[in-house]
Formats: C-alpha cells, sequence, structure tokens
C-alpha cells in the first residue's frame, strides 16, 4: 500500500518545484498550515475545517448514519461537550475529557443511568491531554501541567490543582503544542512534542518527539525522535512497546504523504521526520538516505489525522478483537476528497507486526457530497469492555458494545 | 499534474461540514434588540464609531466562534466579555444567523481612498495569501470573517493584535502571518480592506 502511494505521490511532487529548506524560517510569515504549500497549489481553496464549539443537540447527531461490525451496536453515550476530545477514565469510572480551542476539561459521570457532563477546568490554553493516575487528573495545556488530587471526590468543586509546569518546562510554541498524554506502563507521563511548522528546519532535540517524565516533571527521557506530531498512543499490552500515529505533513498532494504507525521498540530511536516517511524522501528537506530511520509499522492513509490509539483489552468484543490497536482518524482538510473521519483496527499479529488496516466505524463521511458529519479523535476502552468514542466536531460520545 | 492539481483545487467546491445547528435569525434579532448589540455595533450591523467592528453579512460560524471565545473569557475585548456571560449556545447561534443574514456594506464615515496606500495594502494581502482563507472577495467563509468595508482602525486594531500575539482565533494561524508585519504595514492593508 504504501510502496503504491508512494509512487504516484513522487511523480506530484517531481512536478512541483522542491522548496528551499533555508527559507523555512523558524518564524514563518505564513501561517503554518500553509508552511510547505508550493507556488502552483496556492490557488487551492483548501483550509482547515471550522471546529464548532456550541452543542449539538442529541436529535442532530450522526449517529444514524454511523455502522459498525454485525454484532456490534453504537449509541450515544454522552452529549453537550463541545469540543470533546481525548479522554482518560479515572479509577470510579468517571471519564475526563481534554478540549482544544474551547479550553474545556469535561468529567463525564453516570448516574442513574444517564450521563452528567460538567466542566470541570476552564480558560485554559489547548487542553488536550488529559490522564489518571493513582486517583489524581493530570491535564497538560500548551503551556501548562496541572495536577488535581482526589478528583473524583470532588467533581462538583474541584478547588485549585497543584501546578507542575514549571517542573515540566515544556516549550510555549503554540503550533502542534497541544498535547496528547498516557501514562506508561512503567508509570511515566508520556507526551507528544510536535513539530511547531508545517515541514521546516527546527531544533530536533526539542520537537517531533516523543518524551516521558517521572509524574513530577522530572527525568525527561526521549522515547521517539523524528515524529512529526504524535496525538495518540498506547503500550501493547504485552509486550509493553509504545505504538504511537503520526500525523505526516501538509501540501505535498492529495496522495502524499501517509499518516503512519509507529512501533517504539527502543527508547530514542530516530523515525525520520522532517526527511522521509518510510522510504519518501520529502523534497522540502535535505536529502538523507530513508533506510537510517526506523521504519513505520504502517500507513494509515494520506491527510487522514490519524489520533487516539488504544489497543482492545476488554473481554466484551470477541477474541480476534483483543490486543487489536483502535485508531480514530478525526479526517482530512489538506485533501481535495475527504480521506478518514472513521475508526479503524490495525491488525497486530503475534510477531508484532501489522497484518492490515480494517474498517470498524465508519459513517462520518458522506462521499457523495464530499462532507463530513462528526470528526472522531479518540478511542477509550473502559473496564466492561465497551469502547467510547470521541467525536469533537458535535460535542458528543459514542459508545461500541455487543449486541 | 501541476495544471491538474490546480485545476482540480479550483474546480471542486471547499468540503463542508454537515449543518447540524439550529438557528433562528428572528429569534437572534430580537436578542440583539434586547441586549443593545446596535448601540456600538449599529442598528444593522455597521458599526458608526470607531473602534467598533461591524457585523452585519460576517459568516455565522465566525461569530459563534467569537461570542463563545468572549464568554469562555478566551478573548478579551472589553466589554465583551461580561456582556456574553449567560448567553446559552443557541442563543449565540441565533445571533450569528442574524448578523450573517443582515446586508454588508461600510462604514457611513468611511474617508476617501488613498490610491498608494490600497496599492501597498493589496500587494500586501497577495503576498500574506489574504484571500485564500478569506476569499478574493474578503468577504469570508465559515469561521473566517469578512474583511470587505470593515472599519479601518478596527482592522488595524485586530491586525496588530495578531501580530503581538494578543489575540488567538479558533487557532493559532493569524498568529503566525502577521509575525513581522510593521505598523506602516498594516495600516495599508487596513486601508486597502476597508476600501473594498
Amino acid at each position: 500500500m504504501f510502496r503504491l502511494s508512494a509512487t504516484i505521490g513522487l511523480a506530484a511532487v517531481l512536478a512541483l518545484p522542491p522548496l528551499a529548506w533555508a527559507q523555512q524560517a523558524p518564524a514563518p510569515a505564513v501561517p503554518g498550515w500553509q508552511q510547505g504549500r508550493p507556488d502552483s497549489m496556492a490557488a487551492s481553496p483548501l483550509a482547515p475545517h471550522a471546529p464548532r464549539m456550541t452543542v449539538t443537540a442529541p436529535d442532530r447527531l450522526p449517529t444514524n448514519a454511523l455502522r459498525v461490525p454485525d454484532g456490534f451496536k453504537v449509541e450515544v453515550w454522552a452529549s453537550g461537550a463541545p469540543g470533546a476530545r481525548m479522554m482518560a477514565e479515572g479509577p470510579n469510572g468517571t471519564v475526563f475529557v481534554g478540549s482544544r480551542t474551547i479550553g474545556r476539561v469535561y468529567a463525564i459521570s453516570e448516574e442513574g443511568g444517564q450521563r452528567r457532563v460538567r466542566t470541570i477546568a476552564q480558560q485554559l490554553n489547548q487542553p488536550n491531554g488529559v490522564s489518571v493516575r493513582d486517583g489524581s487528573l493530570y491535564v497538560v495545556a500548551i503551556n501548562r501541567v496541572l495536577r488535581f488530587d482526589g478528583i473524583e471526590g470532588k467533581l462538583d468543586s474541584p478547588g485549585e490543582p497543584v501546578d507542575l509546569t514549571a517542573a515540566f518546562n515544556l516549550p510555549t510554541e503554540e503550533h502542534h503544542g497541544w498535547k496528547f498524554t498516557a501514562f506508561s506502563p512503567d508509570g511515566r507521563l508520556t507526551m507528544n512534542v510536535g513539530v511547531p511548522c508545517n515541514v521546516c528546519e527546527f531544533d530536533r532535540d526539542r520537537f517531533a518527539m516523543i518524551v516521558s517524565f517521572r509524574p513530577d516533571g522530572s527525568d525527561r527521557r526521549v522515547e521517539a525522535r523524528g515524529v512529526r506530531n504524535s496525538v495518540g498512543f498506547d503500550w501493547h499490552p504485552t509486550t509493553r512497546e509504545l505504538w504511537a500515529t503520526n500525523n505526516g505533513r501538509d501540501w505535498a498532494g492529495n496522495d502524499i504523504p501517509n499518516d503512519t504507525l509507529h512501533r517504539v521498540r527502543r527508547s530514542g530511536e530516530d523515525h525520520g521526520f522532517p526527511f522521509c516517511v518510510g522510504s519518501w524522501n520529502d523534497p522540502a528537506a535535505p536529502r538523507r538516505e530513508c533506510g537510517e530511520f526506523v521504519q513505520p509499522a504502517a500507513v494509515l492513509g494520506p491527510h487522514v489525522a490519524a489520533l487516539g490509539a488504544r489497543f482492545y483489552t476488554g473481554s466484551m468484543f470477541p477474541e480476534q478483537y483483543r490486543d487489536q490497536l483502535f485508531i480514530a482518524r478525526r479526517g482530512s482538510w489538506n485533501r481535495e476528497q475527504l480521506s478518514g473521519y472513521d475508526v479503524v483496527m490495525a491488525k497486530v499479529g503475534a510477531d508484532g507486526n501489522v497484518t492490515g488496516i480494517e474498517p470498524f466505524l465508519t459513517g462520518f463521511r458522506d462521499d457523495a457530497n464530499n462532507r463530513f458529519l462528526g470528526r472522531p479523535v479518540d478511542v477509550l476502552v473502559r473496564r466492561d469492555g465497551s469502547m467510547l468514542v470521541s467525536d469533537e466536531q458535535n460535542g458528543a460520545i459514542y459508545r461500541i458494545s455487543r449486541q | 499534474m501541476r495544471t491538474r492539481l490546480t485545476t482540480l483545487a479550483a474546480a471542486l467546491a471547499a468540503a463542508v461540514a454537515f449543518p447540524t445547528a439550529a438557528q433562528d435569525a428572528a429569534q437572534g434579532a430580537a436578542l440583539a434588540e434586547e441586549r443593545n448589540c446596535g448601540a456600538c455595533h449599529g442598528a444593522r450591523g455597521i458599526a458608526a464609531q470607531s473602534p467598533m467592528p461591524s457585523l452585519a453579512g460576517q459568516p455565522a460560524e465566525f461569530v459563534t466562534l467569537q461570542m463563545i471565545l468572549f464568554r469562555e473569557r478566551l478573548r478579551d475585548a472589553p466589554p465583551m466579555p461580561d456582556m456574553a456571560q449567560g448567553l446559552e449556545d443557541g442563543q449565540i447561534e441565533d445571533l450569528a444567523a442574524h448578523f450573517a443574514a443582515l446586508p454588508p456594506g461600510p462604514a457611513p464615515d468611511r474617508g476617501e481612498a488613498d490610491a498608494a496606500r490600497v496599492r501597498d495594502g493589496a500587494a500586501l494581502s497577495q503576498k500574506l495569501n489574504c484571500g485564500v482563507c478569506h476569499l478574493p472577495s474578503y468577504a469570508g467563509r465559515a469561521q473566517i470573517p469578512r474583511l470587505a468595508g470593515q472599519r479601518e482602525e478596527y482592522l488595524v486594531h485586530a491586525l496588530t493584535q495578531y501580530r503581538d500575539g494578543t489575540r488567538r482565533g479558533s487557532d493559532t494561524n493569524m498568529n503566525a502571518v502577521m509575525y513581522g508585519v510593521t505598523d506602516a504595514e498594516i495600516g495599508a492593508l487596513a486601508h486597502y480592506m476597508a476600501q473594498r
């Protein structure tokens, strides 16, 4: 699959004037999303889709359009949480949800068979990262790290969090500065530090990385470098290897580069950005031998925005789903025909190789009209074995379970 | 290939989100009356006083987004954050539908065009690709505001805030595009847009 796309894509890129690396200044005069766009595409009407930050009423959700494999059902689990993105579950079953533009963190709890949505933090700068450890909720915004201790016991009045910002000392660059966070099996708070542009010259020891810390912000360790922007990862349930999705850059054509899935077998290895995506040399970067970088475990489609990714560890789904990786693809903007807008399953064999990518939740994309009905950002496997999927565009969370 | 890509891009309508908002312009008009929006923004959404922005003909998604940013106190432009408190999402969408439906037009006190500054502003707009997102007519679309005919000193104010990092949109793109643009250049851009 990758070889095919790369060949087609290479033809497109060769026809475009290569971008001078030296002109890619750290503080560019074009928006981040326009950098790396060749002049020949300057007339393109493509631009990031508008976020929606208002409540979508339950009867206006696209639930009836959604499709799952036979034997499964999908239903609305919660709504009224505009901008809902990354999810984490507390010990008592509260689901915490981060956001970007609207600056809120939600807590969703079950009360009498209904879900109650509370806003427990607000006015934050893109608080996308939410993780729970030992009863504490960690919220990571672009420029802040906050810890709410004993959060599930005080949802109505969370009080002042412990501010760990100084200890973590994260870069303050905004573009691709929002974080995905999760605790590793050995208890390290792990997060992405995206590249602050589309494609440019940047400090490879600070950006385009996955890094981990002790929960107090000390002992920073580089888990992976050369990863453009990973907004979703998980650890394999048995091998404990880190698997991370990654967003490919924009403006290289409709079909290149692919978003990628990375298997981190050893901490600190280089996965190739900005030089290579698999065997594809990005003409916007200096030429390097792609074989010197870790190759992606799988390609996930061009511009699909592969984000939240979790291994299925529950017992509700049939055996063939166990230890398989579910990936939310938020959906493209930098592609004339929409792609993504679904949840797929990467089939991971016993040897750790990916043997295929299969659709799991579809229906958000209306191909006939080239429009979308929702944008899935994260998947979460709950303790009861059901799966939640957050829909940022509609501020809703769907539940997938066995029929 | 280059030609094909460009042609495709021009031929295809931009992909759009399924509209799920329930908007009622008539209810929005009543709410605008009740909240006295016209005192600053003009009875028909065309502001007659400095430094207020005109809202007539602004894309509904843009107005909605800004009102949410005010209500959430993520954008600071007194007195708007205080005035937006207590507004329900549906009320904000109604207000947005109301202002989007009003016919846009220049400020009643707009001065004469200065040909040299219009020329400078047009050249700069070309260089910064303003028309790619705001459209060549600068009518705006979705979350991207209308610039054509906006009050000039308001445009200066907004562009300066983006340059200085004191304002953000739904993302950080305007901060990046305005990086390093001089006061004189902002003045020319604003003059050019206001005269459109």
